[in-house]
């Protein structure tokens, strides 16, 4: 089957004998995995470039989607944390390097890769400036005249929640 | 000085009945008397606050003397953070006394309560009504509750110390109730002495620079540069009580302020240019019943702060407007 698939790709099949091959493969879903990756293989045959550019962007759209991962709490669990996420992101780098020197054809090779990189990243990002706002507006806060300097709490308060419109 | 003293007594019932006769009868003295207690009374007490389900505690000291108002006040949990006011300077320390920043209080005021306009302001926005009487860190209180008249602004309700008149708890809630913010002392000292010098600034080697950096600006030229910008949709019942171009910590050009208050929530707008704030998060941050949005409007950065819901200080960003001079 395969050497029909690479055959008929090729465009080296008689017309009756390419109907068959695509019959064939109408009703054997197996071989819709073949058909997929001779076609990489063909595209990266002829245009490598192409094809490589294509799926780092792919994969950093992936990343991109990733939901942000706020900085943990305390240092202990942020440790192992990072440990185990840096960790996780050597292994994946590993295997897709891996993966796309045997098996170039293989379409989940992207997925593999996209999984934790970008919750280490995030964990890192600036505090926005949050504090220099609020600190500036509490000065001038009604509140500042009834509550007292309890409403400073807000910027000596530890954590930040950060949601998207 | 008698003669003064009978004046301001003349002048209360005059004012008063003002205020008495509308809707229903509410205690405008209880908030008058929280903010007198605020900053006139020498405590020194830990408490806890509570927001976006997380639990801290920090401790508060303050001085009220001769020569002014003298705070302090520090986070006991997580990294060392304190804030020392002496009077209308705040010095803010992060870590181990690195002053990072100071904060003055442009406008100057230290007026020892309540101004009359913002009493107008509170009874006008908001049903004040005494609650339960409860007993909180070993002294007896009184419940206040700041009931909303929309839901524009959050409800606050407040447990004041009956014969000091300090606050002793407090807590902030949305419309359905819900808790949003809230702290209570667990210990609590009133009156006596404290240790004055625990609570003296340590003179921070960069204040000097600082200090100039954040000098008072003319208000004349403040105010001419604020005038093409305006905020269309205040919220009913706030009010402008403030506006300037000022310097902020953090950044290279002065930044437009503006800030509206109705009595007892505050909602600032900040202007500034692009320019330099391309990483710049937008939308919304929040901690308790503080919400900072952010958002690009033509070629300037709209942050607007306050204690009010989401709600509303999305729809201020939304409203600010530029006139073309």
């Amino acid at each position: 089957m395969k050497q029909e698939i690479s055959a008929l790709m090729d465009g080296e099949l008689f017309e009756d004998d390419a109907e068959a091959v695509l019959d064939k493969l109408k009703r054997n879903p197996d071989t819709h995995e073949e058909w997929r990756t001779y076609h990489l293989i063909g595209d990266i045959l002829r245009q490598p470039d192409h094809v490589h550019v294509n799926l780092s962007i792919a994969i950093r759209e992936r990343l991109q989607a990733e939901p942000t991962v706020l900085a943990p709490s305390s240092r202990a669990i942020n440790n192992g944390r990072w440990f185990a996420l840096s960790a996780a992101a050597s292994i994946m780098a590993l295997s897709l390097v891996a993966w796309l020197s045997v098996q170039v054809g293989s379409e989940s090779a992207p997925q593999l890769a996209m999984q934790q990189p970008s919750a280490v990243h995030s964990a890192s990002l600036p505090s926005n400036g949050f504090e220099d706002y609020v600190i500036a507006h509490q000065e001038f806060s009604p509140r500042l005249d009834v509550y007292g300097m309890t409403s400073y709490v807000h910027t000596v308060a530890r954590h930040q929640k950060v949601e998207q419109p | 000085m008698k003669v003064r003293f009978a004046l301001i007594v003349a002048l209360f019932f005059t004012v008063f009945p003002a205020f008495a006769n509308t809707d229903r009868q509410v205690d405008l003295d209880w908030p008058q008397i929280i903010a007198f207690a605020t900053h006139h009374t020498d405590y020194s007490g830990t408490f806890v606050y509570q927001h976006d389900g997380l639990m801290e505690t920090a401790r508060i000291t303050h001085i009220s003397d001769q020569n002014g108002e003298h705070e302090k006040f520090e986070s006991l949990d997580g990294p060392r953070r304190e804030f020392i006011r002496n009077n209308n300077e705040v010095w803010w320390y992060l870590g181990d006394h690195k002053a990072v920043q100071i904060e003055r209080q442009y406008s100057g005021k230290s007026f020892p309560a309540l101004l009359p306009e913002q009493l107008t302001a509170l009874n006008e926005n908001y049903l004040i009504h005494t609650a339960e009487q409860a007993r909180i860190a070993g002294f007896d209180t009184q419940a206040i509750v700041f009931q909303p008249k929309d839901t524009l602004r959050y409800t606050h309700k407040m447990w004041a110390h009956r014969d000091s008149g300090l606050l002793l708890k407090a807590a902030v809630m949305d419309e359905r109730k819900q808790m949003v913010e809230q702290y209570t002392f667990i210990q609590l000292k009133i009156g006596g002495d404290f240790e004055r010098t625990s609570i003296m600034p340590i003179q921070p080697t960069a204040s000097l620079e600082q200090q100039s950096q954040f000098s008072k600006l003319s208000e004349t030229s403040a105010q001419a540069s604020t005038i093409n910008w305006k905020v269309v949709a205040v919220p009913p019942g706030f009010k402008k009580i403030m506006e300037m171009r000022r310097p902020l910590h953090g950044k290279k050009t002065d930044v437009i302020h503006f800030v509206f208050s109705d009595g007892l929530a505050g909602i600032s707008v900040f202007i500034e240019n692009l320019g330099n704030n391309f990483d710049k998060k937008l939308g919304l941050s929040s901690r308790g019943a503080i919400h900072v949005y952010s958002k690009v409007k033509d070629d300037y950065l709209v942050t607007v702060v306050g204690e009010v819901p989401p709600r509303t200080v999305m729809q201020v960003a939304d409203s600010v407007r530029y006139r073309r001079p």
